[in-house]
């Protein structure tokens, strides 16, 4: 049977004022990039709970995208500086879990950077489909207990 | 007199501190032990599975079941415990959330059966002993009670406190039952109750418990240590912070919190400072976070079973 190619699936929380305004740039500039991201535009990367990140792995995202303001930019002041503390700290969280780190990835994109976008989205993609899709352990009752082994010393 | 009402009290994977920590009800206990009748308590009375098989349906008024589940017997015996009860509780935060043996969760069943046959120990029957007394199969994963029965109520804590026992066995003993789920434990969190202060300063620092000689008053979070007050349940009379220590979790997390661990995440993010925010500070933010060195084990120290899904493993 042949194979087809894996195609990593992204949930992309963009920010209104920067990143989403990024990628709406790329797309009216017609730049090439590909379509695995699912955008979810949010008021402000500051936003962004590391529930919502966990929720979209949860849901069979094989990566989650994070976009926001340049430091300095940011429409709510520091949201975006909060929000690169949070993704450090639940990237060492994942690595713990055994889910690779570069899962995750924050980008600054302004709302001039549409061709940023455009090179950040392929890499992530690119990286994504290095790691291969991402696997969740499930708790599997129906899976049987171990079976005793063999007597000692008999 | 109407019939003393039936209790068990069962032990799972657990370290038996839920066995004891009915001794800490002090004189109280003997007025309970005086109103209900033991029905099976390995830990204190000499009844055999055999003794329960015998019983009627649902004829034990309610089983306390502390411990994870771990093997196959334990998964074997709540269910038979669930069958003869008409309530089941689940008893401490083993078989509420999975508790400290539930962090194995993050090694698969090969890699803690190797690792346990290295150090020498197999699970096979003793020498001379039939295939019978051989110790019961290991479980892929350790899970809560929850996972394989019905629960009615929860009594949290590692181990319950006595305030929490006495919600409990006020309600067993009255007749007058909270509705099914309830969890014997505040809905506020642990901070409400704490006597230290909380400024809500920023976290400038990270350190552990014995790197710190803690100032007797002021809030444990502000003075730097990883205390889980801001989203654990109180209840418990927040024993651990009046004693220097910061709180770990053992109630579990308060239905606003949701997942501990995210929600720590999600305070610490916002607190953690080096110097005034920018990219400058970028660097120095990062070693004041790596200063907590387990998340995992920090957050979910009581709850991983509940609430981590790891990344799958090839060999489990
Ligand atoms: S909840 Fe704590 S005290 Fe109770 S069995 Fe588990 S580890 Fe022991
Ligand atoms: S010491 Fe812990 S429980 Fe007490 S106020 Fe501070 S964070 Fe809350």
């Amino acid at each position: 049977m042949p194979e087809t190619p894996f195609e990593p699936k992204i949930v992309a929380f963009l920010c209104r004022w920067c990143a989403g305004a990024g990628a709406d740039l790329a797309g009216t500039s017609r730049i090439a990039y590909p379509a695995n991201a699912v955008p979810i535009r949010v008021n402000c990367s500051g936003r962004v709970e590391p529930e919502w990140v966990m929720e979209a792995f949860r849901s069979g995202a094989d990566g989650v995208f994070i976009g926001g303001c340049h430091p300095g930019d940011c429409h709510y002041v520091s949201g975006n500086y909060k929000t690169r503390r949070r993704i450090y700290l639940l990237k060492k969280l994942l690595a713990e879990m055994g889910i690779e780190p570069e899962r995750v990835r924050l980008e600054w994109v302004s709302a001039t950077e549409g061709a940023k976008y455009a090179r950040v989205m392929k890499e992530f993609v690119a990286e994504l489909k290095r790691l291969g899709p991402l696997h969740l352990e499930r708790e599997e009752k129906t899976m049987p207990a171990s079976p005793v082994l063999p007597r000692v010393g008999s | 007199m109407p019939p003393r009402p039936r209790i068990a009290v069962y032990w799972t994977g657990g370290c038996g501190g839920c066995d004891v920590s009915f001794l800490e009800l002090g004189p109280a206990l003997l007025d309970v032990l005086a109103q209900i009748e033991i029905a099976f308590w390995p830990a204190l009375v000499d009844t055999k599975r055999s003794d329960v098989e015998a019983l009627a349906p649902r004829s034990i008024a309610a089983t306390l079941v502390n411990g994870t589940l771990r093997t196959e017997e334990n998964v074997e015996m709540v269910h038979l415990l669930r069958e003869k009860s008409e309530l089941v509780v689940a008893f401490g935060a083993c078989a509420y959330q999975g508790g400290v043996p539930g962090l194995a969760n993050l090694a698969t069943r090969d890699e803690i059966l190797r690792r346990m046959s290295g150090n020498g120990f197999r699970p096979s029957p003793p020498p001379g002993g039939e295939a019978e007394d051989a110790p019961p199969g290991l479980l892929p994963q350790a899970k809560s009670l929850a996972d394989e029965i019905t629960v009615d109520y929860v009594v949290p804590g590692c181990p319950p406190m006595p305030p929490l026992i006495g919600l409990l066995l006020g309600a067993l003993l009255s007749g007058d039952l909270p509705a099914p789920g309830h969890v014997f434990a505040h809905d506020k969190a642990l901070c409400e109750e704490c006597p230290r202060t909380r400024e809500e300063r920023k976290l400038t620092k990270v350190v552990r418990p014995h790197e710190l000689v803690p100032d007797p008053n002021v809030c444990l979070l502000d003075q730097g240590m990883i205390c889980l007050g801001p989203v654990t349940r109180g209840g418990c009379g927040a024993a651990c912070p009046k004693a220097g220590m910061p709180c770990t979790g053992c109630v579990g997390p308060t239905p606003n919190a949701g997942d501990p661990g995210l929600a720590m995440i999600s305070a610490l993010g916002s607190l953690a400072r080096a110097g005034e925010e920018g990219p400058g500070a970028f660097a120095a933010e990062d070693r004041l976070l790596d200063a907590l060195v387990d998340p995992l084990g920090t957050f979910y120290k009581y709850s991983l079973p509940a609430y981590v899904r790891t990344g799958k493993r090839s060999d489990r």
